[in-house]
């Protein structure tokens, strides 16, 4: 048995997207039942981390809207998805001071064993602007500062897994990792949880070095963008393994067994320091009745894979 | 078409009020519901006459949307649920688990109405192979480009071949993700012409913006079997009147498309469709006049808003169609 998570939004029901849409009055008790009942779902499924499934998140990057001086622009298609996000315009400094804005946007009843996702800073820089910054370097480090103050109140709130999801890092082909370096030293040094940085959206493989480099705990994959066979190429020995087995983008379920098998030839080539299985990126991407059966598959790979 | 630049609308418009109320409700037979909507037809098509249009259709004011209309008509598609386009907007999204094949022509009924009730040229506008896949989830093929090429060649060939033996002579193809995925712009190339294979009538390609200013498109656009695209320019384009490049700077990208060999017609964008303002006719009038010098051939130059402006307000729309209209005409009297 190895360990496991969920992590991103989670797609709302029919019944709730409709409240949305109406804003009816029993939309905060659909929000409250639905939380409750993911967080039921992954117990079940006896995922080793559990996670709010941020329901009320109109997308990734929204609780950001909540700093000081940070203001919602227009919509943008979220690199190669059908999907959309609102650019958030950074128009000054003091953002960097304001905090607290996705503790205080979690559900309060989460288990001790309990994860969460937030975006990785080169990847918010990348994604949204400023006005107060000349460079997108000097963007990157006030973000990974702000970040900081975030991770804090987390780590203290009692997260002990933390991924940073890193799309723009997958995608781009061009990254300088000497500012992701640095911006991610700015998160990790001393914090007392474990972080995981997470690609999607685009093939990693020519940059797998690299990331390894990084002043991070582990590395999480979508392997159906970056290979199993390239992640295979390298050595995991001191660095934490995440598998995103459970395909968010199709909802054609995993067989347990083939996904087993899989698992098990990536940790024992990879060696992994630890490893976990998880999905490739936000469940929402799928509606609810096929995420609850991933949820559940995700568990039954969990059990059945070698820990290394 | 006799003038130059002909203006045309690329699909959709905000459905009435009060027609969606009255098909939405239960009490109102169906029958009723087939005049309702032929009644929103008929303003559509009348309105969009009346202002100028040189080429119209009904707004798709039957249609429930550009995706889920004709999937609900295709064999091998199920309906999975709604997932999000942005905010608490969703769309209803399908799962591919069958072999997709054409159960009956969709647009037929349409497309009869529009033709008995106006005496203009008519545009077709049709969902494409690719978009359709790209929208899907695949639990059949072994391969997005397996998935395409069947719904080119068993879905949209034969809807295309049943429209043009009705009548219709020019077709839109809408493929508003085909610039989205730029590794992929050969299978969108082999989808059109799958779709319009051995087809006698006029094929317009309609494909939205992307973030790559359609570079992606450029190289494939001799290639592919369409006399006409038709792409968004405006909401790139500064509001300055003018026919620098300064001016232009959304309409500079067609320089691109004859360095690459296209020498068939652009539907160019000229108005935003995600904003309320008004582009002013000597706006429209520069874009186009840009648009022919860059083309270096003012007969390749049609005019339309940059999408679907089904997003605007009825009277935003119809504002922005009689500016596109005004400026036409404006930038005749200049090519004169």
């Amino acid at each position: 048995m190895i360990s496991s998570y969920t992590f991103g939004i989670y797609p709302r029901s029919e019944e709730l997207i409709e409240a949305t849409r109406k804003n009816t009055e029993n939309l905060a008790s659909l929000f409250k039942t639905e939380t409750e009942e993911y967080i039921s779902a992954q117990k079940n499924a006896d995922l080793g981390f559990i996670s709010d499934p941020l329901l009320k998140w109109d997308d990734i990057y929204r609780p950001f809207s909540n700093l000081t001086s940070v203001n919602m622009s227009s919509l943008n298609r979220i690199y190669e998805m059908n999907t959309f996000y609102r650019i958030l315009s950074f128009d000054d400094l003091n953002f960097i001071d304001s905090h607290n804005v996705i503790e205080s946007n979690l559900d309060s009843s989460l288990p001790k064993n309990k994860t969460v996702a937030i975006p990785e800073p080169f990847t918010l820089a990348k994604l949204h602007t400023n006005k107060e910054f000349k460079t997108k370097e000097d963007f990157t480090i006030s973000l990974a500062k702000m970040l900081r103050t975030e991770l804090d109140s987390l780590v203290k709130s009692g997260f002990e897994i933390i991924q940073l999801l890193a799309p723009s890092i997958a995608y781009n082909k061009e990254i300088d990792f000497g500012v992701v370096s640095d911006a991610l030293k700015i998160i990790t040094d001393g914090l007392k949880a474990k972080t995981i940085l997470h690609t999607y959206f685009g093939d990693v493989s020519p940059k797998i070095e690299s990331l390894l480099d990084l002043p991070v705990s582990g590395l999480g994959f979508d392997i159906t963008k970056t290979p199993a066979s390239s992640i295979e190429k390298h050595s995991f020995s001191d660095k934490i393994l995440t598998v995103g087995i459970i395909n968010s983008f199709n909802t054609a379920i995993e067989k347990p067994e083939e996904c087993i098998k899989q698992v098990d030839e990536i940790n024992a080539k990879t060696k992994p320091k630890e490893s976990y299985v998880s999905n490739n990126f936000d469940l929402e991407y799928v509606p609810k009745e096929f995420a609850m059966n991933k949820i559940s598959v995700l568990g039954e790979i969990a059990r059945g894979a070698k820990n290394v | 078409m006799s003038n130059l630049f002909p203006t045309q609308e690329i699909g959709s418009l905000k459905k009435p009020a009060d027609m969606l109320k009255k098909v939405k409700d239960p009490n109102v037979s169906d029958e009723e519901k087939i005049k309702i909507r032929n009644d929103a037809a008929i303003l559509n098509i009348k309105t969009l006459e009346d202002i100028g249009l040189d080429i119209v259709y009904d707004g798709e004011v039957r249609r429930v949307e550009m995706y889920e209309e004709p999937v609900r008509y295709v064999d091998g598609f199920e309906f999975a649920g709604r997932v999000r386009s942005w905010d608490n907007k969703y769309y209803n999204k399908a799962r591919v688990v069958g072999p997709v094949s054409f159960k009956q022509n969709f647009h037929a009924e349409e497309f009869k109405f529009v033709k008995e009730n106006s005496n203009r040229e008519l545009k077709v506008p049709i969902t494409g192979a690719y978009t359709l896949a790209d929208w899907s989830y695949d639990e059949h093929y072994k391969s997005k480009d397996e998935l395409v090429l069947a719904l080119a060649k068993n879905v949209v060939r034969p809807l295309v071949k049943d429209l043009v033996g009705l009548g219709a002579k020019i077709i839109q193809i809408d493929e508003p993700a085909a610039t989205t995925h730029p590794a992929e712009m050969d299978i969108f190339r082999e989808s059109i012409n799958e779709s319009v294979k051995g087809i006698d009538a006029k094929f317009v390609v309609h494909a939205c913006f992307s973030g790559n200013d359609y570079k992606a498109l450029a190289p494939q656009m001799p290639e592919i079997k369409a006399e006409q695209y038709t792409l968004e320019f405006a909401n790139r384009d500064t509001w300055n009147e003018g026919v620098n490049d300064d001016a232009r700077k959304g309409f500079q990208v067609l320089k691109l498309f004859k360095e690459h060999g296209f020498e068939g017609e652009i539907g160019i964008g000229v108005s935003d469709v995600h904003v309320n303002e008004i582009e002013p006719p000597e706006l429209i009038r520069d874009r186009i006049l840009y648009a022919a010098k860059a083309l270096g051939d003012p007969t390749k130059v049609y005019v339309n808003p940059d999408c679907g402006l089904r997003t605007r307000t009825r009277e935003v729309s119809f504002d922005k169609i009689r500016s596109i209209v005004k400026g036409a005409e404006l930038a005749r009297k200049e090519i004169k």
